[in-house]
């Protein structure tokens, strides 16, 4: 944190909104003041008297003057947060918590599993190594949703196909009928015996409902990752982001301060980290 | 140092008249006529009468520090200072672990910051107990040690006197101006050690079937002697909104056109919606589950991440339950096996 004071809130103007599905919409935002993360951090977005909640960028780590959130409509703050309109002012505080340590990524093979709106944080890690790709050996990149049509940045992971050194696998739960899909119908977790895993000391990422994250690792596990490089994203109530309201503790972690990105031996032991 | 009590009570009574520009307020520990046998907080502008050398007060110190309600962002702050009278060792410890949490990190809060630098802080020595106080079990004792500016320890018509930072030596030439002050003799201070000690023994012997070893491995403890143990909870909150410690937090937006405003206030880890996100789900919908969670939070959580236990032994808790559930009987009892 660059400021001491937590509460301080900085401005930021929003200039493009995206509606990605029935559900999710991406929206662009200018923060009055540079915002600069690292990927994986997340800011506290607030809606002027409504309240707040912690969302990861989907944009690639930057200094901060253009910043996006993919945020699916499931609660309150994040139903008025579909009601805002380009114009409409929203407020940032933050960056909070750990990073994807993609710096000592360099020269591995990454593999990436992004479910539903868990997709935001992981298209955020993803767009960051491919402005270095020649950095790392390779990315696998499996993205799954539930239908096609909650299926997220359908044109962009086209466009993304197309990046050497990527590969991209894709599968939905069901195609209900009617609706048109191009990838398989399986688990997030089927896909990986379609792609050539290279378990050791490679890292893999998961990000998704809590029960993808859950049959996600131990199906790594099971492949042969290393529990220190399985990184996971721990959803928990954060209502203040720098460890002082205590609703995510989990044991002596915080999960907005010491997470939201855990690897897995860290917090194995922990209670309910799946709930 | 020595003053006489009356003289040293009248000084507090009349500070803020007579010190203008620095002192803004002085709280004490007072008794009301309606509550004989409780101590509270209050702004004794209006000549209450004070009640410094029995047990800690009725509302935690930390209240007047970390308000239930207070805007944050932006924070208004004044010059002036406030004093504090009356606050017990227990209450000390408890700001001691809020420090640690709110100030020695990497952030800090900022009003909980300006309450404690703009403060005179005057604690006292125990010289009466409640049924509930158990400081002893966590090595706590009847009197400060440190954490004070100043602390008052009472010998018949006396206050010793002794400070323990600037603040307090600033407080001492204030009291200098209108109180005749006298050195110590080392036969008042005798007195002191053995009144202390009288007392710490009995606390003591009141507390003598619980120990700390009953306050570690609650987290490996049988979940059905948990729910045993909660069956009486009604799931009030009262036991962490009295508590010296509790620092969790809500975050409010009450912004308007012009600016953001955030507004924190106090939340409790034992209503269902605590740790409620986004869609509904819950990490502990059972009342047993967020029961057993106020005591991994205070003497495993807390303890890993501070290295001191969440718990003071101050007994507030006890004393505010409805249902008169008692946090040293609870520990003693989860390792019995049903």
């Amino acid at each position: 944190m660059a400021d001491k004071n937590p509460f301080k809130t900085i401005p930021a103007k929003i200039y493009e909104i995206v509606d990605e599905s029935p559900l999710i919409r991406t929206i662009k935002v200018k923060p009055e003041i540079n915002f600069p993360f690292q990927t994986g951090q997340f800011a506290e977005v607030s809606v002027p008297n409504i309240g707040e909640g912690p969302f990861t960028p989907s944009s690639p780590q930057s200094f901060g003057f253009n910043l996006e959130f993919t945020i699916m409509k499931t609660g309150f703050v994040t139903e008025h947060i579909h009601k805002t309109k380009v114009g409409d002012i929203i407020g940032l505080r933050g960056p909070f918590g750990s990073r994807y340590p993609i710096d000592e990524w360099k020269g591995k093979d990454v593999l990436i599993m992004g479910g539903g709106v868990g997709m935001a944080p992981t298209r955020s890690l993803f767009l960051s190594m491919v402005d270095n790709i020649d950095d790392y050996n390779s990315i696998t990149f499996l993205i799954a949703a539930r239908t096609p049509a909650d299926m997220i940045y359908k044109d962009q992971i086209q466009e993304w196909s197309k990046i050497q050194k990527v590969k991209i696998l894709k599968a939905v739960d069901k195609v209900p009928e009617g609706e048109k899909w191009d990838g398989d119908v399986c688990l997030v977790t089927k896909l990986l015996e379609k792609v050539k895993i290279k378990p050791k000391d490679n890292p893999a990422v998961t990000c998704g409902p809590p029960i993808m994250m859950k049959f996600g690792t131990l199906e790594l596990l099971k492949y042969g990752y290393a529990e220190e490089n399985i990184y996971l994203s721990m959803e928990k109530k954060m209502y203040c982001g720098h460890g002082q309201c205590r609703h995510c503790v989990m044991g002596k972690y915080y999960a907005c301060k010491d997470g939201a990105v855990f690897t897995y031996d860290k917090i194995k032991n922990e209670e309910k980290i799946w709930e | 140092m020595l003053v006489k009590v009356k003289e040293f009570e009248t000084f507090l009574h009349n500070c803020v008249k007579d010190n203008p520009k620095e002192i803004g307020q002085v709280i004490a520990a007072c008794q009301v006529p309606v509550n004989p046998d409780s101590r509270f907080f209050i702004d004794i502008k209006e000549g209450k009468q004070l009640c410094l050398n029995s047990y800690r007060t009725v509302e935690p110190t930390r209240l007047l520090y970390y308000f239930t309600r207070e805007q944050v962002e932006p924070f208004n702050r004044s010059d002036k200072k406030r004093i504090i009278v009356g606050v017990k060792a227990c209450d000390l410890s408890a700001l001691k672990l809020l420090d640690k949490a709110l100030l020695e990190d990497d952030f800090q809060d900022p009003s909980y910051k300006y309450w404690r630098e703009n403060t005179i802080l005057i604690s006292s020595d125990c010289q009466e107990f409640s049924s509930v106080c158990h400081c002893t079990i966590f090595d706590g004792k009847p009197w400060a040690e440190d954490g004070f500016d100043v602390n008052l320890s009472k010998v018949n018509d006396s206050y010793n006197i002794i400070t323990g930072s600037s603040k307090g030596d600033f407080f001492i030439e204030l009291l200098k101006r209108f109180v005749n002050i006298s050195e110590q003799s080392s036969i008042n201070q005798e007195k002191v050690k053995i009144k202390r000690q009288d007392y710490y023994n009995k606390l003591k012997e009141k507390n003598e079937k619980y120990t700390i070893e009953s306050y570690s491995d609650l987290r490996v403890q049988d979940i059905k002697n948990w729910n045993k143990e909660s069956k009486k909870c009604i799931g009030c909150g009262a036991c962490t909104n009295i508590c010296g410690i509790c620092y969790c937090l809500i975050l409010n937006d009450e912004s308007t056109d012009d600016q953001f405003i955030k507004v924190r206030s106090t939340d409790s880890c034992q209503l269902n919606g605590y740790a409620r996100v986004a869609g509904g789900d819950t990490p502990r919908p059972q009342m047993y589950d967020r029961f057993r969670n106020r005591y991994l939070c205070k003497f495993d959580y807390v303890q890993s991440k501070f290295n001191t236990y969440g718990c003071t032994g101050c007994g507030r808790c006890i004393e505010a339950c409805p249902a008169e559930i008692d946090i040293r009987e609870v520990v003693k009892n989860v390792k019995v096996v049903v």
